[in-house]
């Protein structure tokens, strides 16, 4: 039988200097610091990538969104994240119905689904579940720890984990899909106490690979197969990523100079704004200046973690893990994406690439971490 | 129940999580160092090469053709040319299949153009598919105007106006012009570097091969900045980006300046024409300058430029005349009668005869068991009536005399045997026989002798070797390399280099002997009785010459030779040489008509033609009778 969870809603023992005097209060500046960071290098790069191209407006929708999504960090940090446990499920099935939404009730870009249109909005569900999948996430590992649930409960609350992850691989999308499934397993591997049946499920997963390969779309083969294979089909999918890793690697040590990259100002970089905005980054600052994003990324992704570990109970721990990961599976497939070692899957870096969704989503996941950080426990 | 949990539960979870940690920070920090290693290994390591890649990506040069120079004659009249042609290029990028077929049909391509097409894009897919490649090559004024109107249909298609060879005066001089066609793979990979590109045209054949480099040019270049699209892009920060000059001008080829004089050439050309095969060639006799070299059948090198289908080739490579077959160089022939001179020489210097001596000539002349043949029983002859009336038992039984050593010592010193010198079209040696050589093939026979006397058996000249000779004995003694190239002038018309007359050697024979032969071939042309007399006695200079009449060796005419009704491979090869005017020559030349006949009576009159149109005008010849195929 389930409890209820009335001591959720007490806010934990405070710590730290000040207790609640003002709304900044243990507020977490070097979380903050980071994040302006990386969002500043994100919205630069932005400028020049799409500087006197056909997409020069991406850059003031981005400051837009930018905007929004640092109002929502603000917000999200000063309410107590403790609040949101009653309301995971309420994001959860919101989700869910929107990615239903998507499938049913609008049309495919590029053969696939993931779009819902808001007049000129649009908003892309999946990055949204990414979010709700966390909340939900930690709010089971939650309940776990604390009640004591029967079994129907468990399978029902992993199906509904499951459940969002297939749909948005049924869009197709599967670079969300799999990033989904890989926040949902690394926070499991870190905080569920025994860990062998993740390891089972995900042994079987890896073994139903071929079944899936079957069931992909062609656009989707192709670009596996033009990842395994970049010589055969040097005009596609496998002609886009030739002209990222070039621009990378003509960068050299330190870059052509900001808006100088002559690979993206003449148009060689497909998607420069959405999924190859690192490569314009890498060929303007050259090596210093990627492994310097890179380090900013490494540190924000410490950075979290360490908020983790200093959170009060699993809920907090989870959603700073879910974020952390989320930020770290995002940086890192999309990096292997756009130097050729990962298949074009469409995942974006996290507060450098354009999209209002994306920026929304990661922001608002910092927020979240802001929130568990303002709230930590002193070690 | 507090979020934290009961302390001990909280403190039990924590060290799990703590220990997890540990896995987790090395995930993190070997994911990490996986992507600086990459970046290290592209931006630093390889980083130069990519940066090479992305300024070839951008940076497209377009090639400015350069004028290929003039081949001119002597009076600076165009043999070799350019004109102006439509060339069509498009992006392969541009041109998918759509395009393709709209191209096709709007255009109204053959399917060999279709297919040359094809494959252009094919290959330019592989390199270069958004910078611009020739598809369509010399395409018509009315489909280039149709380009550049119907662009709603044709828009992936540009017209580029370029210099293309041609040859205003068609088959003339055809075999020493020669002709152009496109580099080969292999030639390409040698030659890149002197800056050829793969679509280039090269000299293939004649003085447009062995003159290739001074003819050619430089290409000039013009490199601009290009989107991913192939478009180019104008601006003040796209200069930087161009390594090297933005423009290079096309420096012009060099015109080269023949010794030909055309008019005469084309009056030669249009005898030969007459004829199935033949070969003429005139040289100054005081220079050794060719003025005409002729050789029949013939090609037009307009057609052999660029663009020679597959059938009409296969139908040229089949003809058993050969019309690629230079024949007056590549070509060599028995010269019959007109090596006479050489046994005479020979025995004149050796003093085994005296001009006055007379020879009986029977008609037939037996040795050991074989019977030798003269054209008739001529009776008494001395050396010039034996030159005169072309006696084979009078140089035959001179050669008994002499011996085929000595007449080859003659023969040798004439440059028989060896290649002229003029380092064209395979220049021929032809062959000389001396008793070694019969030795090392088979036994010497005295028979070997008697036909070396008349130019017959194993002994083979060139058209232009006997032409040299001819002009020595014309010249007193002074046997000269043939000159076919006067000078090398740049375009704007400064001399580069000036070729001089350049004697061989002088002819080691005596002056007397050499009067007596002149003497012989004046009485051959001027004097009734001479072989030459009845056929081309010129009313308007008196000249000299030596008729030949060269039996051909078992030669049988073919089934598929039956469609040339001129055409008879069993038939003498008829020869007429000289040299005019008889005092103080100027001229010298040889007429040689393959399997033509008699050497009087068919080659005479052509030879007389020659010289006569040389002194005086031109006079019409019929041009009734049709070109033959």
């Amino acid at each position: 039988m389930r409890r209820k969870a009335a001591t959720l809603l007490i806010p934990g023992p405070r710590v730290g200097r000040s207790r609640g005097q003002s709304a900044f209060a243990d507020f977490d500046w070097v979380l903050l610091l980071l994040v302006l960071t990386i969002a500043g290098l994100g919205l630069a790069n932005l400028y020049s990538a799409t500087y006197s191209t056909a997409h020069s407006a991406k850059f003031s929708q981005q400051v837009v969104w930018m905007s929004l999504g640092t109002l929502s960090y603000f917000a999200f940090s000063m309410i107590d994240y403790r609040n949101l446990h009653r309301w995971t499920w309420v994001a959860h099935v919101l989700v869910v119905l929107a990615i239903l939404a998507v499938r049913f009730f609008f049309e495919a870009v590029k053969g696939s689904q993931r779009w819902i249109m808001l007049g000129p909005i649009r908003v892309q569900p999946t990055e949204l579940a990414k979010l709700a999948v966390i909340l939900t996430l930690a709010r089971l590992l939650h309940d776990w720890d604390e009640y004591t649930i029967d079994r129907r409960t468990v399978i029902f609350s992993i199906g509904a984990l499951v459940l969002p992850v297939l749909l948005v691989a049924w869009q197709p999308d599967l670079g969300s899909a799999s990033l989904l499934g890989l926040i949902i397993l690394s926070v499991s591997l870190m905080l569920v106490q025994t860990i062998w049946p993740i390891i089972v499920a995900m042994l079987t997963g890896l073994a139903a690979m071929p079944l899936l390969w079957e069931r992909m779309h062609a656009y989707q083969q192709g670009r596996v197969l033009a990842f395994l294979d970049p010589g055969a089909d040097p005009t596609g999918a496998a002609w886009q990523t030739s002209q990222s890793v070039k621009a990378i690697g003509s960068g050299q040590i330190s870059g052509k100079g900001f808006m100088e990259a002559t690979q993206n100002h003449f148009n060689f970089l497909p998607e420069h704004w959405t999924d190859f905005p690192f490569s314009v980054w890498a060929e303007e600052w050259g090596f210093l200046g990627s492994v310097g994003m890179l380090m900013a990324f490494l540190f924000l992704v410490l950075w979290i973690v360490n908020v983790g570990i200093r959170a009060q109970g699993k809920f907090g721990q989870a959603i700073c893990l879910g974020v952390a990961a989320m930020i770290f599976f995002h940086t890192v497939v999309n990096i292997l994406m756009v130097t050729g070692w990962a298949p074009v899957v469409g995942v974006p870096l996290p507060l450098i690439s354009y999209g209002g969704s994306s920026v929304l989503t990661i922001m608002t996941g910092l927020g979240l971490v802001s929130s568990v950080s303002k709230r930590r426990r002193e070690i | 129940m507090s979020l934290i949990g009961g302390p001990k539960k909280n403190s039990q979870h924590l060290a799990l999580f703590r220990e997890r940690l540990r896995y987790l920070m090395a995930i993190v920090f070997v994911a990490f160092a996986i992507l600086v290693a990459r970046l290290w290994s592209l931006q630093v390591t390889r980083g130069e090469e990519y940066y090479r890649q992305t300024r070839r990506n951008v940076v497209d040069a377009r090639m400015l053709p350069s004028v290929r120079g003039k081949i001119l004659d002597r009076n600076l009249e165009s043999i070799a040319d350019n004109r102006p042609a439509f060339n069509l290029y498009g992006k392969a990028g541009d041109v998918d299949e759509e395009a393709f077929e709209r191209i096709a049909r709007v255009l109204e391509l053959t399917a060999d153009e279709s297919a040359s097409m094809q494959a252009r894009i094919e290959k330019a897919h592989k390199r270069k598919r958004r910078s611009s490649v020739l598809l369509l090559e010399d395409q018509s004024r009315d489909r280039a105007s149709m380009v550049k109107q119907e662009s709603h249909l044709l828009g992936e298609l540009e017209v580029r106006d370029e210099p293309y060879r041609h040859y205003p005066h068609g088959r003339a001089l055809a075999h020493l012009v020669g002709y152009m066609n496109q580099i080969t793979g292999a030639e390409f990979d040698e030659r890149e570097a002197e800056g050829y590109v793969s679509t280039d045209l090269i000299g293939r054949y004649g003085l447009e091969r062995s003159w290739e480099s001074y003819l050619r040019g430089k290409r000039g270049v013009e490199r601009f900045v290009v989107n991913a699209k192939g478009e180019r892009i104008e601006g003040p920060d796209t200069d930087a980006l161009i390594e090297g000059a933005r423009f290079v001008p096309p420096v012009a080829g060099h015109n080269v300046i023949l010794t030909i004089d055309l008019a005469l050439q084309e009056h030669i050309e249009k005898l030969l024409r007459r004829r199935a095969a033949g070969a003429v060639a005139v040289i100054e006799v005081e220079t050794g300058k060719i003025l005409a070299l002729a050789s029949t059948p013939s090609f037009d090198p307009n057609i052999m430029t660029g663009h020679l289908t597959r059938a009409r080739e296969a139908q040229m490579l089949s003809d058993p005349r050969k019309p690629f077959i230079d024949k007056t160089l590549r070509q060599y022939y028995p010269p019959g009668s007109t090596y006479k001179f050489v046994t005479a020489l020979a025995a004149l210097k050796e003093s085994l005869v005296s001009a006055e001596e007379p020879l009986s000539c029977t008609g037939v002349h037996k040795q050991g068991r074989r019977v030798f043949r003269c054209t008739s029983a001529h009776q008494k002859v001395n050396l010039e009536e034996a030159i005169q009336h072309s006696c084979n038992v009078y140089f035959w039984k001179l050669s008994e005399r002499v011996g085929i050593d000595s007449m080859a010592q003659i023969a040798l010193s004439f440059g028989f045997g060896e290649p002229t010198g003029l380092g064209l079209n395979g220049d021929a040696a032809g062959r000389v026989p001396t008793k070694q050589w019969y030795e090392e093939r088979d036994t010497f026979k005295i028979g070997h002798t008697l036909n070396a006397a008349t130019g017959q058996g194993d002994v083979e000249v060139s058209v232009l070797q006997l032409a040299m000779a001819y002009a020595a004995i014309a010249n007193g003694r002074r046997l000269f390399v043939p000159l076919l190239v006067d000078r090398v002038e740049s375009a704007s018309g400064d001399v580069v280099v000036q070729y001089e007359p350049q004697l061989r050697r002088m002819v080691d024979v005596s002056d007397t002997s050499l009067d007596l032969i002149k003497h012989g071939m004046w009485r051959v042309v001027n004097e009734a009785g001479g072989t030459a007399y009845e056929y081309a006695r010129s009313q308007m200079l008196e000249y000299a010459g030596k008729t030949g009449t060269a039996q051909v060796k078992s030669m049988r005419r073919r089934d598929d030779d039956e469609n040339l009704k001129d055409w008879h491979p069993d038939r003498d090869h008829a020869w007429f040489a000289g040299y005019a005017p008889a005092e103080k020559p100027e001229i010298a030349f040889v007429v040689l008509l393959e399997h033509g006949g008699s050497g009087g009576k068919h080659a005479g009159p052509v030879g007389q033609a020659i010289v006569e149109a040389y002194f005086e005008g031109r006079p019409p010849v019929d041009d009734d009778s049709k070109d033959l195929p």
